[in-house]
């Protein structure tokens, strides 16, 4: 059996070299159905160590497949599925090799996903418990390259400095190809963040700067987005919409107000009355 | 001198449950709380520590137990026995000094029963009068115990062993009265009591609990080995007089209250020796036995053998940070603990080990698994304070790591409020002081100065007001330079990760100061003053803080700088209007809630019912007497008319 699995597993790394994404497809299902028979798809201390490290890389591989044809569910689900084999390897009398595992590169491109889907709170979550293992060994997060890129670019986007996340997704300082998967749905996300705050920091732009803020190609694109966005252009000039007019605004503000403070004062009355 | 000791609590044993022993017990608390300056009485300490509420305690168990006696009384024909029995247990004020009868007694009873200082028997009806002879007996040297009570207290060990007798007592009147504030006040001894607990208070105590066969009593003296101090006592009392044997078999069981109570004392006392590994294993073996148990009057009890249980674990290597910690192999008893807990309506249990468990989740940072536990549980709001503080506090610290600072803060707010300010609390009081005052920053608000300014604070936080100082000036460089020098306190505190986050705040901060101080100003001069990389950079960030709402004003890029807008008068908007229904909606909450809290003495309300009875029957006659008048002035014709 262990044979068996030993060829597919190097069938398989063999097809996500090559991107052959149907035939690595049928593979980790043929991989999977092994394991589950050798009941090493979840892992105990009893398992072979052999059979874990191959069941490991499956998964592993299953994962990057998964991201290379950006199928974020069937990623997250094979991530959630290699915790208990990387919760085997932090254990300190662990028998498996670590130096195959490619635990952080897995773990970097989870906290990527998290990051490009906005969600924040999955995102430190998971970087909190980084964090507190990496502080046991006497190292910090930021040592190790894969999980460095999400934690400054999550940095960067939080702050605001949206050349840099631009900078480091269009050059090669992405870690690994992988990573680059990612840029496109991040450039996508500045960019709407970059329109939201320009709607409300700016009157009006020129398109040809609006062009460079934006990171578009051409000024053709720059009209395309405002067009998208609802953006005026006059005189190569975008005019970002205007609030409601302000003066309206106030008016209703004050009937609001004024309910409120009627109700408020019986709220009071009410409860003066229960006291007394 | 102990075998003398010896005898006494051998007599004593039988009637611990007796009024006489009550009396005692009450009377030795009264004088030492008279002798409160005297440094070497552990209950006058305790009393120190709270002296209103242990006061206040007293007269309510006092008038409680009144309420007792009046109801036996007023119950009808049992009375005559109680009666009897009332007629020694009953203790009159000084006024009444003449020997009572018990038809003096009952008739009394009904009008001055808040004169009276009365002691009610906790015994069973059972008890026959035959064992009313030896307790009188048994009264003798008693007494003796009693004048020698000055010079006991001067042996450290002799008191705690009484201390702990006479904590059994209210752990008894606990029992048979359903009334858990006498648990209660046994357990809050327990830290005054601590420093006294040696191996061999803890084994005479025992001894002097349990019949010499009981199982209980010898697990609890293998686990502080003295195992043989029951064979030994044993041995030596069987030579005491003859009526001591006999009244040993009449003894009742042992509660499980007592039990767990010893059981307790005994963890503590493993727990100050850094006996970890036995007291891990006494831990276990006890939570088995206390699962069998269902009995509310073991709730806070049992609440706090969890906490001592899950505190060894907690030291046994490989110690938390690590995902292999012992403290992960617990997690399934305790949760099985809260299951049943919940499902006895146990609250004092399962808030206790709500707490334990995130507090376990917290230490391995599982917080996703902490925060699906919150997420299905409901922490009862009654639980006791410490609790709640404790909750909140865990609550605030994963709301903080789940960017939901608001929420983080409320409840911060309220672990800090709620923490207990006494000495001993200080650590819990300072780390959640240091959580609040980052997550305040993360909100982007300044932390009040005088919270740095507490004694019990200054020290602790001070690498969080120097942090505090470079936030609120905006200075990047500085804050930079804090984080890298405190980096291992950070750490150790579980801040770290939430002070990274801040940068972002430090530069809100500062553009915030420079748009409030200049209309306009150029990107350039932003970008040099905050120490970021590049003028883009700084657009981008200052972009962000308008769409925020940090500042107010609009960019040029063109000409790149930014221009202030000018800020309305902020008495015009509605904002002092709600601050102010805020703080009126505060004010209104806290009456209601002194309303909820306070305690009113039980069966009170009877008297007045009593008392109105009697006004609403005198007013009927009245009307009867008016009524009959009125017929008598009139002629009988005149009323025919009327019907």
């Amino acid at each position: 059996m262990a044979s068996e699995l030993k060829s597919l597993v190097a069938e398989l790394t063999n097809a996500v070299n090559r991107k052959q994404f149907d035939n690595v497809n049928t593979l980790l299902t043929r991989a999977k159905r092994t394991l589950l028979l050798q009941n090493a798809l979840i892992p105990t201390s009893s398992t072979d160590p052999q059979l874990l490290v191959l069941a490991r890389e499956t998964l592993e591989l299953g994962a990057l497949s998964a991201i290379r044809q950006t199928d974020a569910p069937a990623f997250t689900r094979y991530y959630q599925q290699l915790q208990p084999f990387y919760d085997l390897e932090r254990e300190a009398n662990n028998t498996l090799d670590t130096k195959t595992s490619q635990r952080s590169k897995i773990t970097g491109l989870y906290l990527l996903l998290l990051l490009s889907s906005g969600d924040g709170t999955s995102f430190h979550t998971v970087l909190e418990g980084l964090v507190e293992e990496a502080s046991l060994k006497e190292r910090n997060v930021e040592d190790d390259p894969f999980i460095k890129y999400p934690v400054d670019l999550e940095r960067n986007l939080m702050e605001g400095s949206y050349d840099k996340v631009w900078r480091e997704t269009n050059s090669e300082r992405v870690p690994s190809e992988d990573f680059a998967l990612f840029s496109n749905v991040l450039v996508g996300t500045i960019r709407s963040e970059i329109a939201d705050c320009s709607e409300k920091a700016y009157p009006s732009l020129p398109i040809s700067n609006a062009k460079n803020l934006l990171f578009l190609e051409s000024e053709g694109a720059v009209m395309e987005f405002a067009q998208q966005r609802g953006w005026t252009l006059r005189d190569g000039r975008i005019y970002f919409p205007v609030e409601p007019e302000a003066a309206t605004r106030s008016e209703k503000d004050i009937l609001v107000a004024s309910s409120s403070i009627i109700e408020n004062a019986i709220g009071y009355a009410r409860e003066l009355e229960t006291i007394v | 001198m102990p075998a003398e000791r010896r005898s006494l609590r051998s007599n004593n044993k039988p009637d611990t449950s007796s009024s006489a022993n009550g009396e005692k017990a009450r009377s030795g608390s009264q004088s030492s709380s008279s002798n409160k300056d005297k440094p070497a009485t552990t209950r006058s300490a305790a009393n120190k520590v709270k002296p209103t509420k242990a006061a206040s305690s007293n007269i309510a168990s006092d008038s409680g137990m009144g309420e007792q006696q009046d109801q036996s009384h007023t119950n009808g024909t049992d009375s005559t026995e109680n009666g009897v029995n009332g007629s020694e247990d009953i203790e009159m004020d000084e006024d009444t000094a003449g020997g009572p009868t018990s038809s003096f007694n009952a008739s009394k009873d009904r009008k001055g029963d808040q004169k009276m200082t009365v002691v009610v028997p906790p015994t069973k009806d059972s008890r026959v009068s035959g064992d009313r002879g030896q307790d009188r007996e048994g009264d003798v040297p008693m007494e003796g115990a009693g004048g020698e009570e000055p010079g006991s207290k001067m042996d450290p060990k002799a008191k705690a062993i009484q201390d702990i007798k006479t904590n059994f007592t209210f752990l008894e009147r606990a029992v048979t009265h359903f009334d858990p504030r006498f648990t209660l006040r046994v357990l809050r001894s327990i830290s005054s009591m601590r420093k006294q607990i040696t191996s061999d208070v803890l084994a005479e105590a025992i001894v002097g609990a349990y019949p010499k066969s009981s199982t209980t009593a010898s697990l609890l003296l293998s686990a502080i080995d003295q195992a043989g101090a029951l064979d030994d006592v044993a041995g030596s009392t069987s030579k005491m007089d003859v009526d001591n044997d006999k009244a040993k078999p009449s003894s009742k069981e042992v509660l499980p209250e007592i039990d767990t109570y010893l059981s307790i004392l005994v963890q503590i006392h493993l727990y100050d020796r850094k006996e970890i590994q036995k007291g891990a294993k006494f831990s276990t073996g006890l939570i088995e036995r206390l699962r069998a148990l269902n009995r509310r009057t073991l709730d806070s009890l049992a609440a706090r053998v969890y906490f001592y249980y899950s505190l060894f674990f907690e030291q046994i290597a490989p110690l938390p940070p690590s995902p292999a910690a012992t403290v992960t192999s617990i997690r399934q008893p305790l949760l099985a603990a809260l299951r049943t807990a919940v499902l006895r309506k146990d609250v004092d249990t399962q808030a206790t080990v709500m707490t334990l468990l995130l507090r376990n989740y917290l230490s391995t940072s599982h917080i996703s698994q902490a925060d699906l536990l919150i997420s299905h549980n409901q922490f009862p709001p009654s639980a006791s304070n410490n609790q709640i503080a404790r909750y909140l506090y865990y609550l605030g610290r994963i709301r903080a790591i789940q960017l939901q600072y608001t929420e983080a803060h409320g409840h911060l707010i309220g672990a800090t409020r709620k923490s207990p300010s006494s000495h001993s609390a200080r650590g819990f009081y300072q780390a959640s002081h240091k959580l609040l005052v980052v997550v305040e920053l993360l909100m982007g608000d300044i932390p009040d100065r005088a919270v740095f300014r507490q004694a019990s604070l200054e020290r602790a936080l001070h690498p969080y007001f120097l942090l505090v100082q470079a936030v609120s000036i905006g200075d990047l460089d500085g804050f930079l330079n804090i984080v890298n020098t405190y980096s291992s306190t950070f750490r150790k505190d579980g801040t770290y990760t939430l002070i990274l986050r801040l940068r972002q705040n430090v530069i809100k901060t500062g553009i915030r100061m420079m748009s409030l101080s200049y209309s306009r100003i150029s990107l350039r001069d932003i970008c040099l003053r905050l120490g970021l990389d590049s003028e883009e950079s700084a657009e981008y960030i200052v972009a962000k803080a308008i769409r925020d709402g940090v500042i107010e004003a609009s960019l040029d890029h063109e000409r790149g700088f930014m221009k202030s807008k000018e800020v309305g008068d902020i008495y015009a908007t509605r904002e002092p209007g709600e601050v102010f229904h805020e703080r009126i909606r505060a004010c209104l909450s806290l009456h209601d809630e002194s309303i909820k809290a306070m305690r009113f003495p039980m069966n009170q309300h009877r008297l007045e019912l009593k008392s109105a009875q009697e006004a609403r029957e005198r007013e009927r006659e009245l009307a009867k007497e008016i009524q009959e008048g009125d017929i008598d002035d009139e002629d009988a014709g005149g009323d025919f008319d009327a019907i």
